[in-house]
């Protein structure tokens, strides 16, 4: 990837295998136990060995990391291990990490996972009241003595300029509460399953951190969720057919924050810059545009930022995301998000775009041929274009 | 040693009103409806009860005009800008000579009778202003006299509420104070919000960082902030709860004059109230006692 | 409530009965308007927890009309107060109850002194002092200033 031109990595490697644990409020077991479940579950799906995995990536805020998950997992040397910090803003960089890695031979299959009891046991929802005196530290702990502690209230500030910059009132963001919990009533593996909501439940739920309803917040979950990453050319030969990396990016704004990017540029809080970068980038490096997309798989902690990623991708113009999610103008978080499916720090999404590429969604777009993925929004993050083999797009 | 208290000592024997006039003559619908909502029996004879007797001085919803004289306002205007802003009555002592009957109309005169010297209490510190009101009908006949004292103090806000709501221990998250924002943090602790300039393109930066992102110039001074700011966005704090506060509150994040922002609490109106563009201006506010974090009260407007 | 008490049969030492009032949201708005005080922090609940009340909360003038009612109940509606000082401590808060209770420390002439102490669950709220004079029609009659 390369913020002046277009990269070398597009169509060089695939998502061959998808593999999860079951999405839960209380796994039973500990985080290394659901991510070596996850793992195992991927390679076996993308018709491999453990004994064929030589590369492992996790995210930073994984308590599992690659040496233990290969012990445990059945899983030899390693030639790559690799870990992408930014909370959520990890998930499409992994794919990115195992991409690169693979494409340039230093190693050959690769397994990017992410697992947690983030419900039955560290709540990031419940929030902040300490950080150490590091830079980092030190940039997000500036905004605690005021009581701003939570990623809630962090994500509430841009909504609330963001209403305010476009004279919108909340219900804008039940839009995509709404079409998230559609998608979940159909998918037996979501928590949400059979529970569809009305903008009215929307509305009606209680205030977390105003302009923010209960409804505009994703669930919490325990559970695991893995994705085998190999050249293109050998996922030919395995079990699925391949979910192609069509394109694959990172992005952080200027003067980006962790999750407090409230200091930079006025208009940038009712945008997302970071996002606009990984969307320069992938569009280029694919030769594909947004009318191209079958599907999205678009991160939804919170669902204003739904909203801001449609305008960033150029799917509508700003401050109409809420008219377009309304208007049912592209099929998004078919597998109910992480509103509805399960909170996977966003590694459901991708295995969802596989899915969806494969055939086998239970929300299944017919002829998905090419999906965008995206990370954590209003952090650092990333986003993947996946698409399926030989369906190769405009340079194709 | 106490130079505040030396400038309030001075307005001792000054005059709080001069020959005011009761907003209403004494009458007995005011009567009826005092007694109803006291639960008190009504008078057979038609008279007010004589705890009525500062009901006749008052001036409701329409407020004091002109009948105060200046001096009560100037000394509680000293103590607000001291940060005394907060005020409760502690105690009423009335003398009555003799019962008021509906038609009568009062006058009155009070005098700054004594100031304390500053004191600690519950609710926080600051100084009792006593004043005493004379009530007179007719030509000046004294009806009765009614000696009031308020205490106008800075709240120990944090520690009484830990008191009565938060479990023993629970403090406000710290700033998190590192080399390269020291002097932010120290700068408030003196009550000013120091912004970085830039050496080298002059621009201005919050939060604090040891270089520019314009320039790339790694020499800085610093402005001290004017104190006018709006409110740029906001949010209402509902859940979860966390000891050191008490949802629902607002937190705001203030672009200050100079063209930068920060965040902080909005003090002055209800969390309710709180809107996008809200001229606020910067004060201080001393927290467990132990530091002082920046915030914004609402201007009027 | 129990029977009253006429000055004339007035001790030094007597306990006044009680008067259990509830402390109602009504109560503290109304007794504030009566009272024409307008303050926020005795009629909005919103403005009071702004400034760092838990709630709205009854204003001095209301107790001090409070400690008149107990007079009135206590020797009849007659009496003739001299004086009333009172000191407040804790505040009253809607949902509470507040007990007044009483103590005769001085009996001279018609002229009795009483002290008075107001408490609610958070301790006390008032404490006082009430000097008064009973009405001489009232005096001598059965069962005066029985209310």
């Amino acid at each position: 990837m390369s913020l002046r031109s277009a990269d070398r990595l597009g169509g060089r490697a695939a998502i061959a295998g998808i593999g999860a644990t079951e999405f839960s409020k209380d796994s039973g077991r500990s985080e290394l136990k659901l991510a070596v479940e996850a793992v195992r579950a991927a390679i076996a799906d993308a018709g491999l060995r453990p004994a064929d995995v030589d590369g492992l990536v996790t995210f930073t805020m994984d308590t599992s990391p690659e040496i233990t998950v290969a012990q445990a997992a059945g899983i030899g040397e390693l030639s790559f291990f690799s870990r992408v910090h930014y909370g959520g803003g990890a998930a499409c960089a992994t794919v990115q990490q195992a991409a690169m890695a693979v494409a340039t031979g230093v190693a050959e299959v690769v397994v990017c996972y992410r697992a947690f009891n983030e419900r039955s046991g560290r709540r990031f929802g419940a929030g902040v009241q300490h950080r150490e005196p590091s830079a980092e530290g030190a940039a997000l702990g500036v905004n605690l003595p005021a009581g701003l502690l939570t990623p809630a209230s962090w994500v509430a500030v841009a909504a609330q300029r963001y209403l305010h910059a476009y004279h919108l009132d909340a219900t804008v963001f039940g839009h995509v509460a709404v079409a998230d919990r559609r998608h979940a009533a159909r998918n037996p593996a979501a928590y949400f399953y059979g529970k569809p909501i009305t903008l009215a439940d929307h509305a009606a739920s209680r205030w977390i951190v105003e302009p923010l309803r209960l409804l505009d917040c994703c669930q919490e979950t325990d559970g695991g969720q893995a994705l085998v990453v190999t050249s293109a050319e050998r996922a030919r030969d395995l079990a699925h057919a391949p979910a192609v990396v069509r394109a694959a990016a990172q992005g952080a704004g200027r003067r980006q924050e962790q999750m407090t990017s409230f200091y930079r540029d006025a208009d940038d809080l009712v945008m997302l810059p970071e996002m606009g970068v990984v969307a320069r980038q992938l569009w280029r490096t694919s030769g594909l545009g947004s009318a191209d997309i079958d599907v999205a798989v678009l991160y939804d902690h919170f669902t204003p930022y739904v909203l801001m990623q449609l305008e960033e991708f150029g799917f509508c113009g700003r401050g109409e995301g809420g008219a377009f999610v309304a208007e049912d103008r592209l099929p998004f978080n078919t597998h109910g998000g992480q509103l509805g499916e399960a909170y996977l720090h966003g590694m459901n999404g991708i295995a969802e775009a596989v899915r969806q590429l494969r055939g086998e969604s239970v929300n299944q777009v017919p002829g998905a041929a090419h999906v965008l993925v995206t990370a954590g929004a209003g952090v650092p993050t990333s986003g993947l274009l996946l698409g399926a083999d030989g369906a190769d797009g405009a340079d194709g | 040693m106490d130079e505040l208290y030396d400038r309030l000592k001075a307005y001792e024997g000054r005059p709080a009103a001069i020959a005011a006039e009761g907003k209403d003559p004494v009458n007995s619908p005011m009567i009826r409806h005092w007694c109803e909502a006291m639960g008190h029996p009504v008078p057979e004879d038609g008279s007010a009860p004589a705890t009525m007797l500062q009901v006749w001085t008052m001036s409701g919803l329409a407020g004091h005009g002109a009948a105060r004289a200046g001096a009560y306002d100037e000394l509680l205007a000293l103590l607000d800008e001291s940060g005394c802003a907060s005020v409760v009555a502690t105690d009423c002592e009335q003398e009555y000579v003799r019962v008021l009957r509906p038609g009568e109309r009062i006058t009155f005169d009070a005098v700054i009778e004594s100031v304390s010297t500053r004191k600690t209490t519950a609710l926080g510190t600051g100084y009792f202003v006593t004043t005493r009101t004379d009530i007179r009908v007719g030509g000046g006949e004294l009806v009765g006299t009614h000696r009031f004292r308020i205490l106008k103090y800075e709240p120990a806000e944090r520690q009484a509420k830990a008191a009565t709501k938060a479990p023993p221990g629970a403090r406000r998250p710290r700033p998190v104070v590192n080399r390269d924002n020291a002097g932010y943090w120290q700068g408030i602790e003196e009550h000013r919000l120091l912004i970085q300039r830039c050496g080298g393109c002059g621009a201005l930066r919050l939060p604090w960082l040891p270089g520019c992102n314009g320039c790339g110039g790694q020499e800085w001074d610093t402005v001290p902030a004017a104190g006018g700011g709006a409110v740029f966005s906001y949010v209402v704090m509902h859940h979860p709860p966390f000891p050191a506060f008490d949802p629902p509150y607002a937190v705001a994040l203030v672009e200050l004059a100079e063209g930068v922002r920060v965040l902080g609490n909005v003090i002055g109106v209800p969390y309710e109230k709180v809107r996008v563009g809200m001229p606020v201006a910067l004060e201080f506010q001393r927290v467990d006692g132990e530091f002082t974090v920046p915030v914004f009260r609402a201007e009027e407007g | 409530m129990a029977t009253g008490t006429a000055a004339g049969t007035a001790e030094v030492g007597d306990e006044l009965p009680p008067l259990r009032i509830e402390v109602s949201r009504t109560l503290i708005v109304a007794g504030a308007v009566a009272t024409r005080d307008y303050q926020d922090v005795h009629h909005d609940a919103e403005a009071a927890r702004a400034k760092g009340s838990p709630d709205i909360f009854m204003n001095i003038l209301t107790t001090n009309g409070l400690v008149g009612r107990y007079m009135a109940e206590c020797f009849g509606v007659g009496v003739v107060l001299r004086s009333v000082r009172i000191r407040l401590g804790v505040p009253s808060y809607p949902g509470d109850e507040l007990v007044l209770t009483g103590r005769v420390t001085a009996v001279e002439g018609d002229v009795v002194s009483v002290e008075v102490t107001g408490t609610n669950s958070l301790g006390s709220h008032v404490t006082g002092a009430v000097t008064a004079a009973m009405p001489g029609p009232v005096l001598g009659e059965e069962g005066g200033g029985v209310r």
